[in-house]
């Protein structure tokens, strides 16, 4: 088991528009982590937590603004930059906007097999494209030249994950993968990735607000709030024994089906005191860090 | 955007974008001008006569021999007509090719690239819009000696002021389309700048790019037109201006020679009306909410379809349960149906009794019909969109029973929001941005108690927020001032402003975070309490109902395939859908779901009933 | 506030902008526009001394030793004391003169023609994209012509059918020529009449297009949920199209002013000409036809910042209508 791809102190400022003084808004704040082949890490947190600017850096569409994202070869070394999307790629939330509705299915698979070199002439490109297609459980006849708005929710997000695997990824993100399809066929899509991750030995970020799927999906959690990882641990120990007030109000607002009556007697708490925001529980080390420390 | 509509216009074929506009009479119309207007400025140069031959027939009125007439010289207006316009075509399509190429080097290039560039790009096409275009071209045709004034020095000309208005359309398109996530996409495939530009960004462009063309073209050939007319065009030019211009120096008008000055600016209109009309088809691709309606005959429209079967009050439903006493709202076999030309079944026989005070939610996935449900108890459904069958009735508090479905205009007005409000999903869209707050909880009561006095609303209405949480000063924000969160509450406090008997709640929490949803149900369960109305609340949530709701009604198909109290549904679920969707969310602190990393295979789908359709199929067809 | 410093510096910059236009467009043509003129004025006797000379040449460019930013500095200099130097056409009143005696008729002409194109335009389009699929649908298609039609063209129609044929009103000129203007009814009055077809030339030229993109605009907008949420509450239809949808419907028009007045400046420039009105177009065209460069330039600048000042007035505007540009903009 060996280390891919190490997140160090990653921080991203935003420059907010307004003023003379230009405010900042610290979206991601000295967020590190490790993903590693064959296990998944999810990145938990509401919305602007930061997890999908990290996926967004992480996919290099931004740059941080300090921090460093190291990237290893299998053999250890460490790969150049201009290699770096062979190895990193990434599955969008929405299928419907994620899909050049112009192209064809055939295209959006093919680009990257052919700009990655994994396909010479035409037909191996429509070979291989076919065998994608396949590992994502679309071997429909003619699928590939259809075109996006002919495919259901389901069908175009196993397409987006196809063209992430296209280049030969090591690393996928998917940022949020099920939570804009239909409840009945998220853990289809859910099952498919997990199929993939262990048939091909990826590492994997997930990222979601759903601490349920969180917790069955991946192995490891990091709960961001407001740019800051605030607890990490295996999955289970963070859904099940969360240590930290915000962990514990997500988990406490999550509906769960076997939860019945629950909603009553939830606190009135919505939000949490900026001391504890300012801290961090770490399940490996079994310590706090932050604020209430120093 | 998401579209509350969205389970409304769920029947619509899934068109997708199109390419090429959709055959219409419009474009019929326009196509044929554009082709006849076309031709003749082809072809009609090789049929007419010498335009320039002086006879000693001065304005002659049509004839035989000159079909047009002639001029003041003696000219054939016909055959100069005919020079004319191929003169006014020529130059209006190179001055609209030259402009779009402009335009969309300072729009797309500019937009897509981003940073300086495009603030200087923007800068400067908003200069050149607001500094008026004829004026200067007039300045700049007076500079040049009319002997260097040759065609393209004003085709360039008229091409250099006329681009900008275009390029600001295409760069505000092309800055919503590149943050577009398949453009994002394409990036982190790897493609080349120029290739996420030209490949994926263009294609998607052309609608608004031919559309921005028409209008250049247009333009071009009035501007043209207008500086022939005044004697500032090309020097030995022929154009639809200069036959104006010769037309109104011959004094046509005092004169009474109609045939003169008519037919060129006939031409004009006519071919601009042509592209008009391509256009309105070109708009239809960029902006589908565009396309024609068919019209309906008045009188068809106002008639409410009447329930094919009505019951009694008190009477038996088919299905045996006894009309409970407490019921607040009653459904009975409700159908509706899309006529379109594929009539959608979207709701079929839906039989449902909401009682006082409850909490009943309405399951089911997108497309189930669970949304145009809703709609239709308020008759909130458009045509295409009717009512087929079945009665609506709502059991009023003091006694009376009214027919929802025999309401006419009126009276309909009078029973939304008074008896049964609706909150609607996206709080962000349903305020109406432009209002302040107090504005829209104002004109509720307004409407409906035009005999409250201006204090006693405004005590009402801070009254309303007091009771959701929200800070009466509030009132004077508008909705874009507000988080999310804040705008439902705002939502919520409007739907009780009149303390209604049933609120409609239509995924009001889908949009928010967790915490924040917890925080708002938290606030309705203690309202519902408090108040005592009924909710009738319509989710894909399962879980969430299971913990808040009373009873439970799963929708499938424009069904309801089973209902039960939440116990029930959560113990022993009868229906296979019901089961499968249960399965499909993970338990939070259980076991179930682990099976996702335990690596059950998701082929394992072909084991589950067939009831419940693989992704692909109606029941689970998403729709935007 | 940052948005009307933001609006502020957009239309300075494109007042200097049009002012540099105005300096370099007689220096990068061909031809020396000075001597032309310094020829025409001496045919008419006029004697021209070296500082007027100076004057055109900062104006026009030409034969002098001094350096470009020179003369630019002192260009703008002029301008800003309102110094467009001396009319040709006019000798030897200054253009600034022939400026202000031609200004109020073009802006009241305009000025009222558009406002009531506007009006019309957009309640016509409001209620034609509230009503869509009745008969109203027709209207669309018939104002792309309307739209389609060169100003003049119509204008010439007008005249030959209004003035020419039924004799209801004057063929030319701005007002009676045997009043003498003044602020009494007799001139106002025939100034009214006067006014009447270059009026209706630009309000029937110009409404279409107000009428096209507010019904457009309409058609959107009550797809939106927040008109929907209207019609849930219950309100009169009336409260639905006014504040719900033609609220928001008529932003983008707004917006688009700028695109729009150009189209109607260019418009009435041509229309004053065929009605020989005595506006600042007619002027303007006059100045062409004579060489009169000064007044030319001055006349161009006049109508850039006429404008712009009106762009900025609908700008300040927007702010007004438009709750969100304040904090977003």
């Amino acid at each position: 088991m060996s280390a891919i791809l190490e997140v160090h102190d990653l921080t991203k400022d935003y420059r907010l528009r307004g003023g003379l003084r230009r405010p900042v808004l610290r979206a991601v704040d000295q967020v590190s982590f490790t993903l590693t082949e064959g296990r998944t890490l999810a990145l938990v947190g509401e919305s602007g937590s930061g997890k999908s600017t990290i996926a967004r850096i992480l996919a290099r569409l931004e740059k941080p603004t300090a921090g460093r994202v190291v990237l290893r070869a299998p053999d250890g070394t460490q790969v150049p930059g201009r290699f770096y999307r062979d190895y990193v790629q990434m599955v969008f939330q929405d299928p419907f906007a994620s899909l050049n509705p112009f192209h064809t299915i055939a295209h959006h698979i093919a680009r990257p097999l052919r700009l990655h070199g994994r396909a010479r002439d035409r037909a191996q490109t429509a070979l291989l494209v076919d065998q994608l297609l396949e590992r994502v459980s679309l071997a429909e006849p003619a699928l590939a030249r259809r075109r996006p708005h002919e495919l259901s929710g389901g069908q175009r997000q196993r397409v987006a994950i196809a063209r992430a695997l296209a280049p030969g990824a090591r690393v996928v993100v998917a940022d949020e993968p099920v939570s804009m399809l239909d409840v009945s066929i998220r853990l289809d899509v859910l099952k498919l990735l997990a199929r993939l991750q262990r048939e091909e030995n990826l590492a994997v970020l997930y990222i979601t607000h759903d601490l349920a799927t969180a917790r069955h999906f991946s192995d490891e959690i990091l709960v961001l709030y407001r740019g800051r990882v605030v607890e990490r641990g295996p999955a289970d120990e963070v859904i099940l024994a969360p240590r930290h007030p915000y962990t514990k109000l997500l988990a406490a607002a999550s509906p769960d089906p076997l939860a019945r009556g629950r909603a009553e007697q939830i606190g009135a708490e919505d939000e949490i005191d900026a001391a504890s925001a300012a801290t961090a529980y770490d399940h490996y080390t079994g310590r706090w860090t932050g604020l209430q420390a120093g | 955007m998401t579209n509350l509509n969205a389970d409304l216009a769920a029947p619509r074929p899934r068109s997708g974008r199109r390419v090429l506009p959709r055959w219409s009479p419009k474009l019929a119309i326009g196509v044929g001008i554009i082709v006849v207007i076309g031709l003749w400025g082809l072809a009609g140069p090789v049929l007419v006569g010498d335009p320039d031959a002086i006879r000693d027939i001065g304005l002659t009125a049509p004839s035989g021999s000159h079909l047009l007439g002639t001029t003041q010289t003696g000219q054939d207006v016909l055959a100069q007509l005919a020079y004319a316009t191929r003169g006014s075509l020529s130059i209006g399509v190179l001055v609209g090719i030259m402009a779009t190429l402009l335009s969309a080097l300072f729009g797309i290039v500019g937009s897509y690239v981003g940073g300086l560039v495009d603030e200087a790009f923007s800068l400067l096409s908003n200069l050149m819009l607001v500094i008026p275009g004829l004026p200067l071209v007039i300045v700049i045709s007076a500079f040049v000696p009319a002997s260097a004034r040759g065609s393209w020095t004003i085709a360039v000309v008229l091409a250099i002021t006329g681009w900008a208005g275009s390029a600001r359309v295409l760069r505000a398109q092309t800055l919503s389309l590149r943050n577009r996530d398949y453009i994002q996409a394409a990036r982190v495939a790897g493609e080349k700048r120029w290739r996420v530009i030209g490949v994926e960004l263009l294609p998607n462009l052309l609608p608004l790019l031919a559309s921005q063309f028409v209008f250049t073209v247009i333009g071009a050939i009035l501007s043209e037109t207008g500086l022939s007319f005044l004697g500032l065009g090309a020097a030995n030019s022929a154009t639809l201006g200069t036959m104006l211009n010769y037309a109104q120096n011959g004094f046509a008008l005092q004169r009474g020679a109609w045939w003169w000055f008519v037919p060129p600016g006939l031409i004009i209109a006519l071919f601009g009306c042509g592209l008009a009309l391509v256009n309105f088809s070109i708009d239809e691709i960029i902006n589908p909410r565009l396309r024609d309606i068919p019209r309906r005959e008045r009188g068809n429209r106002r008639r409410e379809p009447r329930p094919a079967e009505r019951l009694d009050d008190g009477a038996v439903l088919d299905d045996g349960a006894v009309l409970d006493n407490g019921a607040v709202l009653t459904v009975r076999h409700l159908s509706v149906t899309y006529r379109t030309e594929n009539p959608v079944h979207a709701v079929r026989d839906v039989s449902l009794v909401l009682r006082r005070g409850e909490i009943l939610g309405l399951v089911g996935e997108s497309g189930c019909g669970k949304t145009t449900l809703a709609y239709a108890i308020n008759r909130l459904h458009r045509p295409p969109a009717e009512v087929t069958s079945g009665s609506i009735t709502l059991h009023d508090r003091d006694g009376d029973d009214l027919d929802v479905l025999a309401f006419d205009r009126d009276e309909l007005r009078a029973f939304r929001w008074d008896r049964l409000s609706m909150v609607f999903q996206g709080a962000m869209n349903a305020l109406n941005p432009v209002l302040t707050i107090r504005a829209q909880l104002d004109d509720v009561l307004t409407t409906h108690r035009p005999a409250m006095s201006r204090g006693e609303r405004h005590e009402r209405c801070a009254e309303a927020l007091r009771l959701v949480g929200v800070d009466p000063r509030r009132l004077k924000a508008y909705p874009h001032e507000l988080s999310g969160g804040m705008r439902q509450r705002v939502m919520i406090a409007m739907a009780l402003l009149l303390e209604p008997q049933v609120v409609l709640l239509d995924e009001p929490t889908t949009a928010l975070d967790v915490v924040v949803q917890r925080g708002i149900l938290r606030e309705l369960l203690r309202l519902r309490t408090a108040l005592g109305f009924a909710v009738l609340f319509i989710t894909h949530d399962l879980p969430l109902m299971l913990e808040v709701s009373d009873r439970i009604a799963v929708m499938r198909d424009g069904r309801i395939v089973e209902e039960a109290t939440a116990e029930q549904i959560a113990a022993e679920p009868r229906h296979p859908y019901t089961r499968h969707l249960l399965d499909s969310f993970p338990s939070l602190l259980g076991e179930r779901g682990a099976f996702i990393r335990a690596g059950e295979d998701e082929r394992g789908e072909a084991a589950r009933p067939p009831a419940a359709a693989p992704d692909g199929g109606i029941a689970a067809e998403e729709v935007r | 506030m940052r948005y009307y410093l933001r609006k502020l510096a957009f239309y300075a910059a494109a007042l200097w902008g049009a002012l540099t236009l105005n300096f370099f467009i007689p220096r990068m043509m061909p031809g020396n526009p000075v001597d032309i003129l310094l020829a025409k004025l001496q045919q008419r006797g006029a004697n021209v001394g070296p500082s007027a000379r100076r004057a055109y040449e900062l104006l026009l460019g030409g034969n002098t030793d001094e350096s470009l930013i020179h003369q630019y500095f002192a260009y703008l200099g002029n301008m800003l004391h309102g110094d467009f130097g001396v009319s040709v056409s006019h000798y030897p009143t200054p253009v600034a003169t022939v400026i202000t005696a031609s200004l109020p008729w073009t802006v009241a002409l305009v000025g009222i023609a558009t406002l009531l194109a506007v009006l019309v335009g957009t309640g016509l389009g409001m209620v034609a994209g509230w009503r869509r699929g009745t008969w109203l649908d027709a209207l669309v298609p018939a104002t792309t012509v309307l739209a389609a039609v060169p100003y003049f063209w119509l204008a010439l129609i007008l005249v030959a059918v209004f003035a020419t044929k039924l004799g209801w009103f004057p063929l030319l000129g701005g007002y009676d020529v045997a009043l003498s203007p003044g602020w009494n009814g007799a001139f106002l009055s025939s100034a009214l009449r006067y006014g009447v077809l270059p009026a209706l030339t630009i309000v029937i030229s110009s409404a279409g297009g107000w009428l096209l993109g507010m019904r457009n605009m309409m058609v959107s907008t009550l797809a939106e949920d927040h008109v929907l949420t209207a019609r849930a509450k219950g309100l009169t239809d009336r409260r639905i199209m006014v504040w719900y949808a033609a609220r928001n419907a008529v932003l983008p028009s707004v917006a688009g002013f700028a695109i729009s007045l150009g189209f109607i400046v260019a418009g009435s420039i041509v229309t004053e000409q065929v009605f020989s009105y005595p506006g600042i177009g007619s002027q303007l065209l006059e100045a062409v036809q004579n060489d009169d460069y000064a007044l030319m330039q001055g006349i161009f600048l006049v109508i850039t910042v006429a404008v712009l000042g009106a762009n900025l007035l609908v700008d300040l505007l927007y702010a007004l209508v438009d709750p969100r540009v304040k904090t977003t903009g």
